[in-house]
């Protein structure tokens, strides 16, 4: 059963947990990347590593407007077109305006999480051009017409038959489930696209403030494709997609590799400074970079700018035990997992518009411990928690539940005789339903829905301590 | 206000409050002199050339250390040879594939420091493709039937079995990108034990901000193209070279 994006998100989130494959395919892939992730980290002074590209990231936060500016003086004078975008119409407005001047049909794309924030491929279909995904797990996601499902693994969510099929359906492969086959299969597909596209669009990993220079970084190398062999590059980044110096590019690029996929460094780093010159055998006649805020200053000033130090490497997705039991799509937003119940209503003009995202989480702070740049997640998810209560968007029911809560622990009295009542409660209940309560009234239902119910212990701690000091005589 | 003045002000009016609770008013940059090495290959240059393979091969490239220019050349040419065997063999319709058929897309060959190896390569029946512009559509055509590239590299880092290629002048971004092989001549002069090494020499000699930005595209390459899309499962070759061969030799003599 596959996981429909516009349902409510409680219903998403049951479809995706009564998939048994969806979960047993995320949860094997998973694991697989936080191993790997894991023994890179070790083989190397990992902790001092995340602590270094922290303090970078911080600085360069600090320092966000001058850094900007300093990349769009850069990028100008290496000649690159700079275009500043506020919002999703904005940018898709740009590089539809783009494709449109150099008469582009078909474009290639690199996997981009900022391409899929602003919907690019939508709006350009919508234009009548082509857009054509070059990563190969986003041009299998992409033929089924589907959302990706995680930021460094988008088809993390397809076994191997299903992406069978896919290919046979749609491609009209030949009968096999031979993953070498199917990689030639796409390969060659993929380079008739490559060679007939005039425009190639990616994302961008980081950008260098110093010199210019926009880093994206590959296994599969559709990356360099798409920038050296289309006669237009464009590169969509998030502001903050910044870091000072030649030197702190390369540090965040082994933190950013070792922590998505546990390499030493991904197959390629292709780092673009400006157009082909004269004499160039090749490269794009013409570079452009489209800055894009959609809610980045906002997410800034609302005070989640920690979170804006993400490199997107997706580990906190792998070590999550709610990703791995639910996957990405139950998210329905961009962005998913840890990272993703943060920065997608930090992002969006109301927090309140998911609501939800800040709760999909256990708060035991796994994503915490793998993040590259150490992010708080945890305490940011609490935080967002308390902005949603505070603004008045937590359900009633909850504020009220809190208030009675808070008043029955504040005297002991109550708390005391309401346990006593549970105890004897529970035990009858118990003891008619052999042993464990099956079934609860609503809302406690949530739990007997799945699990049985153990009841209280037949005597609180404070009813047995009393009776243990009795025994002993010192009354 | 322009997009570009808003987004800025706001960012410089977010900045300025007092109470931001994020980033701290003390971020200090990372300095040169505090930056980490993340990986290290200690030993003289025959040590870090071991080291270049070793690496190299657990990405599932393969390398050759070599004492000579001469036998660099000898090597070039019989892993050329190689390969045409392999794929002739492959297709089992040998006498189909004549060695004039075999294109090989090439850096200018000067560059790669080995004496005389166009000619011999010429002589062998390679045909060396030699493209001066990649928009143009006929040059476009020829280079889609090559069989492999050669090129050579600006800098190649020993702890990570990396190597850096550049792209401008005739350096083809193509020969080391759209062939299912690549052949990649590094000698001993371009190895650095790591990275951060080779940057850090550049800063020093005061050239790194220009050799960056001069070069348009730099690409930092390790291993062969790969990818684990399909349920994990390792599969190379997918847009990239399948096929990565380093042959190092010593240009030194230390």
């Amino acid at each position: 059963m596959q996981v429909d994006f516009h349902a409510p998100y409680k219903d998403r989130v049951r479809q995706a947990l009564s998939d048994p494959n969806l979960r047993s395919a995320v949860s094997r892939a998973t694991d697989r990347m936080s191993d790997a992730r894991h023994t890179s980290m070790d083989s190397i002074e990992g902790q001092k590593l995340r602590t270094q590209v922290r303090q970078m990231k911080e600085h360069v936060l600090r320092n966000w407007p001058e850094y900007l500016e300093q990349l769009e003086t850069n990028l100008t004078s290496n000649g690159c077109t700079v275009h500043w975008a506020e919002g999703i119409e904005d940018a898709q407005a740009i590089v539809k305006d783009i494709a449109l001047q150099n008469s582009a049909k078909l474009i290639v794309k690199s996997k981009s999480m900022a391409t899929e924030e602003i919907h690019l491929n939508h709006a350009m279909e919508e234009a009548g051009l082509r857009v054509v995904e070059t990563d190969l797990g986003e041009y299998i996601i992409q033929l089924a017409d589907e959302p990706p499902s995680h930021i460094v693994a988008p088809v993390i969510h397809k076994r191997l038959e299903e992406i069978a099929e896919v290919f046979q359906e749609k491609l009209d492969m030949p009968p096999t489930r031979e993953p070498t086959k199917m990689t030639s299969l796409a390969r060659a597909r993929l380079r008739q696209e490559f060679f007939a596209a005039t425009m190639g669009i990616s994302g961008c990993n980081f950008a260098i403030a110093e010199t210019g220079t926009i880093c994206i970084v590959t296994n599969e190398g559709n990356g360099r494709m798409v920038s050296s062999m289309p006669r237009v590059y464009v590169a969509v980044m998030g502001i903050e997609k910044l870091v000072p110096t030649v030197e702190d590019a390369y540090l965040q690029l082994q933190a950013l590799c070792r922590s998505a996929t546990g390499q030493n460094l991904t197959v390629y780093c292709s780092m673009t400074s400006g157009p082909r010159q004269e004499g160039d055998v090749d490269g794009p006649e013409q570079v452009h970079v489209v800055l894009l805020d959609n809610g980045r200053s906002r997410m800034f000033a609302r005070g989640y700018g920690e979170a804006l130090m993400c490199i997107r490497c997706g580990a906190c997705l792998n070590a999550c035990p709610v990703y791995q039991e639910i996957g990405g799509h139950a998210y329905g937003s961009t962005y998913n997992g840890p990272i993703g119940a943060v920065i997608t209503p930090a992002l969006a003009p109301e927090i309140g518009q998911f609501k939800e995202l800040p709760h999909a989480t256990s708060l035991c702070g796994a994503c915490r411990e793998v993040c590259p740049v150490k992010i708080d997640l945890p305490r940011l998810l609490l935080d967002l928690r308390s902005d949603l209560v505070q603004q008045g968007v937590s359900p009633k029911s909850e504020a009220w539940g809190i208030k009675s809560y808070a008043s029955l622990m504040s005297s002991r009295r109550t708390y005391e005789s309401l346990g006593k009542m549970a105890s004897i409660g529970s035990n009858v209940y118990a003891g008619l339903s052999g042993g464990n309560i099956k079934f609860m009234p609503p809302p406690l239902n949530g739990w007997t829905a799945y699990r049985d119910f153990a009841p209280f212990a037949p005597k609180s701690f404070r009813h047995w301590w009393r009776q243990r000091k009795k025994l002993r005589g010192q009354t | 206000m322009s997009v570009r003045d808003t987004i800025l002000s706001r960012l410089k009016a977010t900045l300025n409050q007092p109470d931001l609770p994020f980033p701290p008013q003390d971020s200090d940059p990372l300095t040169q002199a505090e930056r980490m090495t993340v990986t290290h290959a200690p030993g003289d240059r025959w040590a870090q050339a071991e080291r270049f393979a070793q690496e190299l091969n657990a990405v599932k490239g393969s390398c050759e250390l070599l004492e000579t220019e001469t036998e660099a050349r000898l090597s070039i040419i019989s892993r050329l040879q190689l390969w045409q065997e392999e794929e002739q063999s492959a297709r089992k319709t040998a006498n189909a594939e004549r060695a004039g058929d075999w294109d090989v897309l090439c850096w200018p060959l000067h560059q790669l420091q080995i004496e005389s190896l166009p000619l011999i390569l010429k002589e062998m029946g390679f045909k060396l493709i030699e493209p001066t512009d990649l928009h143009d559509p006929e040059q476009r055509e020829r280079i889609r039937s090559i069989r492999a590239g050669i090129t050579t590299v600006e800098a190649a880092f020993a702890s990570t079995g990396s190597f850096v290629v550049g792209g401008r002048g005739a350096n083809a971004r193509a020969a080391s990108l759209t062939p299912f092989r690549h052949l990649v001549v590094i000698p001993f002069s371009k190895l650095f034990a790591t990275g951060e090494d080779w940057l850090a020499q550049m800063r020093f000699a005061g050239q790194l901000d220009a050799f960056v930005r001069q070069s348009r595209n730099l690409s930092i390459v390790t291993g062969p193209s790969k990818s684990a899309d399909l349920e994990g499962i390792l599969t190379m070759g997918v847009h990239g070279p399948k096929v990565v061969h380093a042959i190092l030799f010593d240009d030194v003599h230390e």
